[in-house]
Formats: C-alpha cells, structure tokens, sequence
C-alpha cells in the first residue's frame, strides 16, 4: 500500500473526527474508537472522495468498512498507482 | 367578556400532552388550562383561545436575552460540512417564517369570533420574533450579509418558498375573496398551522435543534427552544380549531384539504429540483439516506397524529399511503430531472437487490 495514502487518509479521518482533531492509527475503529455519528461518516464519505477522486465505488469493495485501516485499503485499491 | 382562565398546576390531560410532545418542546412547561375538577374535560380536551392567549402572555421571550452572537466563535469554529448543514436548515426556516408572517394578517381580519382573532393577533408577533430572530442569527453568529428572503430569493432557493407558499398565499387571498367564508377560512388554517407549522416546521425545528446541540451552539439552541414553544400554541390553536370544523360537519373538506397539503408537504421535503449529496460510499450513502428517510417518517407521523387529535382516527391508513405515494412520486421526477435515482430510492433498490440475492 502507497505509504502517501496510508497517511493522507489518516490525516483525513484524524481531522474530522467529531470531537476535535486527534492522531488516529490503522486499527482504530471509526465508529467505536473515534465517535463518528451517522452526519461525520457522510462528512468523511464526501472528504474522502474530494481528496482522492472517488467515484463509482462498488458496494462489495466497501463492505465492513469498520477501522481506519479498512478505509486505507480501500482507498488504495480503487486509486491508481503512481508511477 | 370571557373570565381570565386562572393559572393552573394540575395535570395535562393526554391529547394536550400529545400536541406538546408533538413539537419536541422537551422541557418547556405548557400547562393546559382547560382540565381543572367541574370542567367537562370531554368538551375541552384541547385548549381554547382565550387559554392559548394565557400561555402567551406566560411565555414571553425576547431576542436580546438570547444574545445570538454568543454563537459567532463556535460557528467560526464549526467545519464547512457542518456550518453548511446548518446554514441551510436556517436558511429554510427562515424563509418560513418570512413567508407565514407575510400572510397571516389575513387569517386575523377574517377569524369567526373575537377569541379567535384576538389569539391570532399574538401569533402575529411570535411570527415577527421568529423572523428577526432567525435574521439575527444568520447576521451575527452565522456572519451572512443578507439572508434568503431580504435578497427576495426565497422563490428559488427554498423548497417551502417555491413549492408551497403559493398555495397557502392563495389559499389566504381566497378568504379575502370570499369576504371571510369560514369553509376557506378553516382551509388556510390546515395549510398554515397543521401543515406547514404542525409538519413542515416543527420537523424542521426538530432536527435543526438536533444539529445545534451537536454541534454545542448554546444561543441557536435557546432560541430554536423559544421559537418551538410559540409553536406549539400555533399548533394547538390550529388543532382546535380544525376539530371545530370537523365537528360543525366539514369532515370531508378537512380531509382532503390536509392530504393534498400533507402530499404536498411530502414534495417540499423530497424536493426533487434540488441534487440531494449522495455520497459514493456505499456505507455513508446508507447513512445519508437514513437521516433523509428518519426526517420524513418524523413528519409522516406528526401528520398521522394530528389527524387523530383533529377527529379522524379512521382515515389513517389512507393519509399514510398518500404520504408514501407522494414521496415515491417526487423521487421519481428527482430521477427525472437528474439521470439519477434519488438517495432514498438507490439505498432501497440496492437493499430489494440484496435480498433477492
């Protein structure tokens, strides 16, 4: 996984956690760990497209999404590689 | 003259505890007046004008107490996600009231009786209140220059003021019309205090109030707390008023008056002319579309409420497949209009594919 995504998208989930920003690590869960609420999840969805271009993500590939590190490996499978 | 109706402890009965919780005025102390020991509580199971005139003069607030800049740090602190959600819920009910204080000097001059009229003159300052508190707000803790309705916009830019304020505006020039018709009468009265306070406004107000204590906004809360209890005498005068017409023999006229406003209603919340965010996230579409879904169902089931306090318990069933089929209608034009299905509809259609599978 691109060390670039890995960190981009735990600066994203850190920034919006509800409570105030904080550091976040791969196995923190997102709803149990961080307090995301239903309205912060739509606010992270719509960050998370923004910043790596997201669309058409199939329902399948997004299943389970419960901790920072799924998030991370989702992202990184439905984004390009860089060169 | 009516004798004063003195202040009373005593308890609420059921209906009038219903019409409070109705609101979601949690913590506001509205006493009925009506249900004290010798009174046929049977006859008068909702409040009168003269007991709603009462509450009013008991429930005074102002503007200035509730300081709106307090909000202006937090707000500037709130993140634009956030600060747009709640801009735009603002916004809405702003124009809302706008609207309802523009027209309802109309339903004062033409009220059947001086109890009626003399009430209504009440509601007439609690609508200017709201609006200048809600312009207050948007000025100096949201930091707009202008809002919707100084800018005159409130025709494109708000749901309520495109799709509905024409017809309540019409509705109110009927009696006028009409020289004062008391079938026109009770008919603006279900499309201002039943549907657009009793539905529209008082879901609006709920989750906006919601959204204020999320987001720690002490001063929005206080006033949306305050402009909440106004409503709930607007409501209540409205119920009353409209069982009255039920029980004077208007039963039909009531009825489909309050569906088609009620089908209406469902449209403004819908609003297919407006892209609704749809996240690609299949996880946060499920929640964007269930926080669309639970703000309809709300105001479904405060419609489905008040047609039992108002008298007709019976035609549940069908208000509630009119509201349903109101809803799937307008989600259709969305698609219509945008090539794409509505939030809702793609979260329902995904869970129908799931289950077939």
């Amino acid at each position: 996984m691109s060390n670039d995504i890995h960190v981009r998208v735990r600066k994203l989930v850190g920034d919006l956690v509800p409570t105030g920003v904080r550091k976040v690590a791969a196995a923190d869960r997102i709803v149990e760990d961080l307090g995301y609420d239903s309205v912060s999840i739509v606010e992270l969805a719509l960050a998370l497209e923004v910043e790596f271009d997201l669309s058409d993500i199939p329902e399948e590939q997004a299943m389970d999404l419960v901790t920072v590190g799924d998030i991370e490996g989702l992202v990184s499978r439905l984004t390009p590689s860089q060169p | 003259m009516t004798a004063p109706t003195a202040p009373t402890a005593e308890p609420r009965t059921t209906e009038a505890a219903e019409v409070i919780d109705i609101l979601g005025t949690e913590g506001t102390e509205v006493t009925d007046a009506t249900t004290g020991p010798g009174r046929d509580v049977r006859a008068h199971r909702l409040p009168g004008s003269r007991d709603l005139y009462n509450r009013w003069e008991k429930q005074q607030w102002s503007i200035a107490d509730v300081q709106v800049h307090r909000d202006r740090e937090r707000w500037l602190a709130l993140r634009p996600f956030a600060r747009g959600q709640l801009f735009e819920a603002l916004a809405e009910l702003e124009v809302g009231e706008v609207c309802v204080s523009r027209t309802l000097s109309g339903l004062v001059t033409y009220a059947p009786n001086d109890a009626d009229r003399i009430y209504l003159s009440t509601q007439v300052a609690d609508e200017a209140r709201h609006v200048q508190f809600f312009q207050d707000y948007l000025h100096f803790a949201a930091g707009e220059e202008q809002t919707i309705s100084e800018a005159g916009q409130q025709g494109e830019d708000s749901a309520y003021g495109r799709l509905f304020e024409p017809r309540l505006r019409a509705s109110i020039d009927r009696v006028g019309e009409l020289d004062g018709d008391l079938t026109a009468w009770h008919i603006a009265i279900i499309e201002y205090h039943l549907v657009t306070e009793g539905e529209l406004a008082a879901a609006a107000l709920h989750s906006t109030r919601q959204l204020a204590r999320r987001l720690e906004l002490t001063a929005l809360q206080e006033g949306l707390g305050n402009v909440a209890r106004d409503e709930s005498r607007h409501l209540t005068f409205g119920l009353a008023v409209t069982r009255r017409a039920v029980q004077q023999g208007r039963a039909q006229t009531v009825y489909d008056v309050y569906r088609d406003a009620t089908r209406l209603a469902a449209r403004v919340l819908v609003n297919p002319e407006r892209r609704a965010v749809a996240p690609a996230l299949p996880t946060a579409l499920v929640q964007r579309a269930a926080q669309m879904r639970a703000q309809w169902d709300l105001t479904k089931d405060r419609a489905l409420r008040q047609l039992r306090l108002i008298g007709l318990p019976e035609l549940h069933q069908e208000l509630a497949v009119a509201w349903e089929d109101a809803c799937t209608r307008a989600m259709a034009e969305y698609a219509e209009i945008w090539g794409a299905p509505h939030p809702v509809a793609k979260v329902a259609e995904n869970a129908k594919g799931a289950s077939i599978q």
